[in-house]
């Protein structure tokens, strides 16, 4: 894993002079066990991701089954007029952009944080517990944390509020303070979604040439400065390419955590609405696709741009980091 | 997610309409009975005796009609899309598809071309009995689009009443000092509320979960005389009401135009202070009802039929002398309305292999009591017993929880095959008799909204509903005037009146043809 998340390797490969058509051919042998086990993974992104592309212009058209999805009245952009008439489009773009990058900045530097640590650690079974333990959130289901979330907070019988009423405070209306949400958002995100991420830094970390941590112990290294010269300089090419990637996605939010935690309560709105659920919420008895395509494509074009424009910095700042 | 739907829905639709006209079978002319698989909604049981029920009725189906009947169960879980999602894919496999064109969308899938347009003599070829009830009754034209086509058949000959209200309990209300413990105004909510709130101390007033209207529609009902435009609904909302009383019918909306509004916000914060429901109701998630049963909530909130086929009974179970009584939106002012005939209606697949045969299902499992029985109850014996004065009770040991049948049949049943039940309100016929006396026809059942016109608008106003309805419903507002006017504010900027004005165009020229009183 830690070798194809690795930008210049991957770009030294490629940047090899193309030979004639038996060499290509020996070369794919070679690599045949690579490819075969690329395979589910590209069946994967052509079945559902470039099949369907033409599939988008229904996004352009006011849809019925008799004419299909090209036979139908083209109606120009109409469908994406609602979210401007509801009067959320800032709103909503402002909170889904600020989400995604809270969930993207704090979420790898937590990552690489709990990455290192774990590194540090020398007891085999102590790692391999604490790796457990927090990779173990990532398959909760989102609906069973909006319940334990309901069960630690709501004013009534919540858990913390039992605790803050018996050690004699008064109970905090946590469901309707919006300025509270952000934070716990986060921190539900960040608690889901940590040991999984960290695996990927945690795989870098352990493909780093080992000569050059001797080379640091010779040289008197501490622990700090291991990791502050050799580790985090080593994790950058993932780092970035994990950043550009999660870029393509920043207009997309995390639907099932946020409509779990959140759900039909507008007093949150203000600070918790992101378009996913905001759209689910406005079409949800609307025998509508069109609109929802519409919506898809435009957070789609939307993070496409962004990865374009950044993967176009990277590349002026060093060639090597670019994804292409 | 929604696009990912839509990709898959699309994908498939492609490859079925490719490979579509290749795979068509004549298994009709084949001594193989042909298998007729029907959309229902509802969750699939798996306590095995939706298949013991099938395997006796498809024996006699197949003798009948050689053909089998396959149920095909939308969950309840997200069943807004998956419906639609379903019709959409343009899935071969489906025959029969359960509808409605109050809250399942049948004018929109109708327009859209999902369903077969069913001709007279088809309908009286294959479903002839079927044919001569509705048409006995005159209500085919319930189901025509403006082409004159039918697009689905009618439960046009099952009563029901689905007006909604609150249930509550008569002994605490009359502790509360309300005469007799009989609510006759829905403001008497509030005493009833205050008294269970001071002596009932384990109890919520109204334990109430996550979106509920209530509040706010069943003051709405009992002070206007306005009746709730059924044809359209955006987000969870129905956001258009026609003022009958002028001399044409007018299209209005309480939640725009209503004076009413303030008052009924006013009350639900004052509800909210006094702590009628959680602190945390729009996030609750708990099964209200089951509170109620157990003495935990002093309010309910569903339809009259919900009320008389399970409420009553199970509160004279579990809580002895709760005496529970039921008031219903606009029984104050007496504007309350019948059932539309359209609740509950069977549409066949545009994209079925087998119209006919689907047909001939159809006439059969609504017309042939037998067949009728076993689809709606089951097995006698292990189902369903019938007491000696002819009741339908369940044999000894069944539990509702364990061992429903869940067949939801809702597109054709039928009043002469249905037998009063054990568990039956015991003054059933005396609330039926009792709404009966007051209930008004809904007028505009024949009325085609011109929809595609208004969709990216409806949708804009339901995302302002979705936004401020669950504050004003739950009274979560500091200044009630102030939120409101806000609401209405965005709502003329979504482009409300444009929507009005076009239904307004299509209730004219309606009103052309037809009497809207």
């Amino acid at each position: 894993m830690a070798i194809q998340l690795d930008a210049r390797r991957v770009r030294s490969g490629e940047s090899r002079p193309a030979g004639d058509g038996r060499d290509r051919l020996r070369r794919i042998g070679h690599s045949k066990t690579l490819i075969i086990m690329c395979l589910p993974a590209i069946l994967f992104f052509l079945v559902f991701a470039y099949a369907p592309l033409p599939g988008s212009w229904i996004a352009f058209t006011n849809f019925n089954y008799h004419d299909g999805i090209f036979g139908s009245p083209f109606v120009g952009l109409r469908n994406f007029e609602f979210l401007a008439k509801s009067g959320q489009l800032w709103k909503l773009t402002r909170n889904t952009l600020l989400y995604n990058v809270a969930f993207i900045v704090l979420g790898n530097i937590v990552q690489i944080a709990v990455a290192i640590m774990l590194n540090e650690i020398r007891s085999k079974y102590f790692k391999k517990v604490s790796q457990a333990v927090m990779f173990l959130p990532y398959f909760i289901s989102v609906v069973l944390v909006g319940v334990i979330a309901f069960n630690l907070l709501n004013y009534d019988t919540g858990a913390l509020n039992a605790l803050i009423e018996r050690t004699g405070g008064d109970p905090i209306k946590i469901y309707s303070q919006a300025g509270l949400w952000p934070f716990i958002i986060v921190l539900f995100h960040l608690w889901q979604s940590t040991g999984y991420g960290s695996i990927v830094y945690f795989a870098a970390i352990l493909s780093i040439d080992s000569t050059l941590f001797e080379a640091a112990a010779i040289d008197g290294a501490s622990a700090w400065q291991r990791t502050r010269y050799v580790i985090l300089p080593s994790l950058k090419p993932t780092f970035i390419i994990l950043l550009l990637f999660s870029l393509g996605g920043i207009m997309r939010g995390n639907f099932g955590l946020f409509w779990n935690l959140v759900g039909n309560n507008a007093t949150l709105y203000d600070t918790t609405d992101i378009i996913e659920t905001s759209v689910y919420r406005m079409i949800i008895s609307q025998n509508n696709f069109t609109t929802s395509t519409a919506v898809g494509l435009y957070q789609s074009l939307f993070g496409f741009a962004l990865v374009m424009l950044c993967n176009w910095l990277v590349r002026r700042v060093n060639e090597d980091y670019a994804l292409f | 997610m929604n696009k990912k739907i839509v990709r898959i829905g699309a994908a498939f639709a492609a490859l079925t309409l490719s490979l579509g006209s290749a795979a068509c079978s004549d298994s009709e002319d084949s001594g193989k009975p042909t298998k007729i698989s029907m959309m229902v909604l509802g969750d699939k049981p798996s306590n095995g005796r939706l298949e013991a029920m099938l395997k006796v009725l498809n024996a006699r189906l197949t003798e009948q009609a050689n053909a089998t009947l396959e149920p095909h169960y939308i969950e309840w879980a997200d069943w807004q899309t998956q419906y639609n999602v379903a019709l959409l894919s343009g899935d071969t496999s489906l025959d029969l598809i359960t509808t409605a064109t109050d809250w399942l969308f049948a004018w929109e899938n109708a327009q859209k071309g999902a369903f077969l347009p069913l001709s007279a003599d088809m309908l009286k070829k294959e479903a002839p009995k079927t044919w001569a009830q509705v048409d006995a009754k005159g209500d085919w034209d319930l189901t025509k689009l403006d082409d004159g086509q039918i697009y689905f058949i009618p439960e046009d000959n099952y009563t029901q009443w689905t007006n909604h209200g609150f249930f509550y309990r008569g002994d605490w209300a009359k502790s509360a000092g309300i005469p007799d413990g009989t609510i006759t105004k829905f403001e008497q909510f509030t005493q009833y509320f205050q008294w269970v709130k001071k002596n009932k101390p384990k109890a919520y007033p109204w334990d109430v979960a996550k979106q509920n209207e209530g509040a706010l529609t069943g003051y709405l009902q009992g002070h206007t005389d306005w009746v709730t435009l059924q044809e359209v609904s955006t987000s969870s909302y129905y956001p258009f009401q026609i003022d009958n009383s002028g001399a044409t019918p007018k299209v209005t909306s309480w939640y725009y135009s209503s004076d009413q509004l303030l008052p009924a916000v006013t009350q639900t914060k004052q509800w909210n202070d006094l702590g009628v429901w959680r602190e945390d109701a729009l996030n609750y998630d708990g099964n209200t009802r089951e509170e109620m049963y157990a003495g935990l909530s002093g309010t309910e909130q569903h339809h009259t039929q919900t009320f008389v086929t399970q409420v009553v009974d199970t509160m004279t179970k579990k809580q002895p002398g709760s005496d529970p009584k039921m008031f219903y939106w606009g029984q104050e002012n007496g504007n309350v309305y019948r059932d539309i005939k359209t609740h509950g209606a069977m549409a066949v697949s545009a994209n079925s292999k087998h119209p006919e045969k689907a047909l001939q299902v159809y006439d059969l499992i609504r017309n042939d009591k037998t067949d009728y029985d076993l689809l709606n109850f089951g097995i006698e014996g292990t189902d369903y017993v019938l007491t000696a004065d002819g009741k339908l009770d369940h044999p000894k040991g069944w539990d509702i929880s364990k061992d429903a049948l869940d067949s939801n049949f809702w597109g054709g049943r039928m009043d002469e095959f249905e037998p009063t039940k054990v568990t039956d309100a015991p003054n059933k016929a005396d609330i039926y008799k009792g709404l009966d006396a007051v209930a008004k026809v809904y007028p505009f059942s024949t009325l085609r909204v011109k929809k595609d016109q208004i969709d990216p608008t409806l949708t804009a106003i339901g995302g302002v509903f979705s936004e401020y309805i669950p504050q004003l419903q739950y009274g979560k507002v500091k200044d009630p005037a102030a939120t409101i006017a806000e609401m209405r504010k965005k709502l003329k900027d979504a482009g409300f009146e444009d929507a009005l004005k076009s239904i307004q165009a299509d209730v004219d020229e309606w009103s052309k043809t037809h009497k809207a009183k």
